[in-house]
């Protein structure tokens, strides 16, 4: 793998600097809200990073589908990288989530239908990599991989809905009041810039890290071809 | 163990399609019925699960009406898997697979006989664990809307367990990697099975209970689907 | 209207959450970067080996 084009580097410092105006909004700009204090400031990353792993998970789906029907490894690249950023970027905003509920409702985990689903994809991606670990040809690892993450892109929404349905006709009360009530918050205006330039900002990051990773994946992949050609 | 053969047909594609679908789903009932050893691993293990479930959750009077539908699912949850395991892979230890591959008849023939026998399996298992569970808890679980339930969670079940279980044979870690990738699939299956046997045994207006079923029988038929779709890619050689 | 209520200091949890989104995020890039570094390490290793053939 050669240099890197001109416009990843340049990617790569505009996502740097959009971070930083992110962080100035959510931290300084925005108010303070009035009932929850500062705890609430996590929302916006919550959000950014949950939509940032939304988008790697539909990247995921379609590349799946892609390499099925084409056969042509670069989309199991890309389908790896969408689901290890994915995966990362759940992760934080599950754990933002558990941040937020602690002071809010006094609990770590309130089995959101959201979040719960979020927790239930890391699963599928986990055993998304274990699945391809345990598989030597590159051709069938790749196969698998896609199947799996088209059954997995199909179940996740169902998963979601049932969950849903489920805590509609059973609402889980958090502590005396239920978290419907204590839980929203109306956003102001100087809010709402916070809000939607984060989605903006980490919408950047996820294409540049999606870029930088797959570069990854093919120097990946021609490494392991060098490595069967000198082997012999 | 016999070797199975399929003949080359000289009857039209359709009705070889259907035939061949048929031998293979024959083929697995019939070896099982002579050495049911599958069979009996499956119930022992669901026997000793429900055992288990007693001693971990003071299923008393009052708590067995509500957690009756949760124990009940994680019991067939769990025997499922071990089902699904030693199926596939009795096929891919004999050879079975190779040979059924060279036949020419459509992979997903194969795909769908296994899935018959596979769910066979499983609801045999079920209809003896029902009965035994009914005496030991003293509930009554002949309910018609009950069974239709187990049916038609066993066939969402088996439907992705199938074939997860085709891939997950055919990696290093084989047993130990369909549980991991069938359960986080798996989940509306038994969200929507527990709600609703839950519902059927607590007597739950059929309002509460549709929705339940809807989402079984749609992720039923939506996974048979894919299923259909994907095999080909699951068995290449 | 008798006094102001200030809202309550959860500006821990803030920090915490920051903190690990920024972590998690840093943790990850680095990631990215050393297994780049050691592939291309690997790559040009490779193709002395194959010069050489």
């Amino acid at each position: 793998m050669q240099k890197k084009p001109t416009t990843l580097l340049a990617l790569d410092i505009i996502s740097i600097i959009l971070l930083g105006v992110s962080t100035y909004l959510a931290l300084i700009f925005a108010p303070t809200e009035a009932v929850m204090g500062q705890v609430q400031r996590v929302f916006y990353f919550h959000v950014a990073t949950a939509w940032v792993g939304m988008l790697g998970f539909i990247a995921a789906g379609i590349s799946g589908i892609a390499y099925l029907r084409s056969g042509d490894l670069k989309w199991d690249r890309v389908e790896m990288a969408a689901v290890e950023i994915s995966l990362v970027f759940f992760f934080i905003a599950i754990v933002l989530g558990a941040i937020w509920a602690r002071p809010v409702w006094n609990t770590w985990w309130t089995w959101d239908p959201r979040l719960t689903t979020a927790a239930i994809t890391e699963l599928i991606y986990i055993a998304y990599f274990m699945l391809r670990q345990g598989i030597e040809d590159p051709d069938r690892r790749a196969r698998f991989g896609a199947v799996y993450t088209l059954i997995g892109a199909v179940s996740v929404p169902i998963t979601f809905m049932a969950i849903r349905l489920f805590r509609t006709i059973h609402p889980v009360v958090i502590g005396t009041e239920s978290a419907e009530a204590q839980g929203g918050f109306n956003m102001t205006s100087d809010m709402k810039v916070a809000f939607f330039f984060a989605l903006f900002a980490f919408t950047v990051i996820f294409v540049d890290l999606f870029w930088n990773r797959i570069r990854m994946g093919t120097l990946a992949d021609k490494v392991e071809q060098l490595k069967l050609k000198v082997m012999q | 163990m016999a070797e199975q053969t399929i003949t080359t047909p000289r009857h039209p594609a359709k009705s070889n399609y259907w035939k061949a679908i048929a031998a293979i789903a024959w083929k697995d009932l019939a070896a099982e019925l002579r050495s049911r050893e599958l069979l009996s691993a499956m119930l022992v293990f669901s026997l000793l699960v429900i055992l288990i479930f007693n001693f971990a959750l003071e299923l008393d009077i009052k708590t067995r009406q509500s957690v009756t539908a949760g124990v009940l699912w994680s019991t067939f949850a769990f025997a499922g898997t071990l089902g699904l395991n030693r199926s596939m892979a009795i096929e891919k230890d004999r050879g079975c697979l190779d040979g059924l591959l060279l036949a020419p008849v459509d992979r997903s023939a194969i795909y769908f006989g296994k899935v018959i026998s596979n769910l066979a399996f499983m609801l045999i298992v079920e209809a003896i664990v029902l009965p035994i569970y009914s005496v030991l808890y003293n509930i009554n679980l002949f309910q018609p809307g009950l069974l239709m339930v187990i049916l038609l969670g066993s066939i969402g079940y088996t439907t992705v367990g199938t074939l997860l279980a085709s891939m997950a044979v055919q990696t290093r870690t084989r047993d130990v990697m369909l549980p991991i990738l069938l359960f986080p699939v798996v989940v509306p299956i038994l969200i929507a099975a527990v709600k609703a046997s839950g519902g059927y045994l607590t007597d739950a207006p059929m309002t509460d209970i549709l929705p339940w079923l809807n989402l079984l029988i749609a992720y039923d038929v939506i996974f048979t689907a894919i299923a259909f779709m994907v095999f080909d890619y699951v068995v290449e050689e | 209207m008798f006094f102001l209520e200030t809202p309550p200091d959860t500006s821990q949890y803030m920090v915490a959450g920051y903190a690990i989104a920024f972590g998690v995020m840093l943790i990850y890039i680095v990631s990215i970067f050393i297994r780049s570094r050691n592939l291309n390490r690997d790559m040009s290793m490779l193709e002395e080996m194959d010069k050489d053939k």
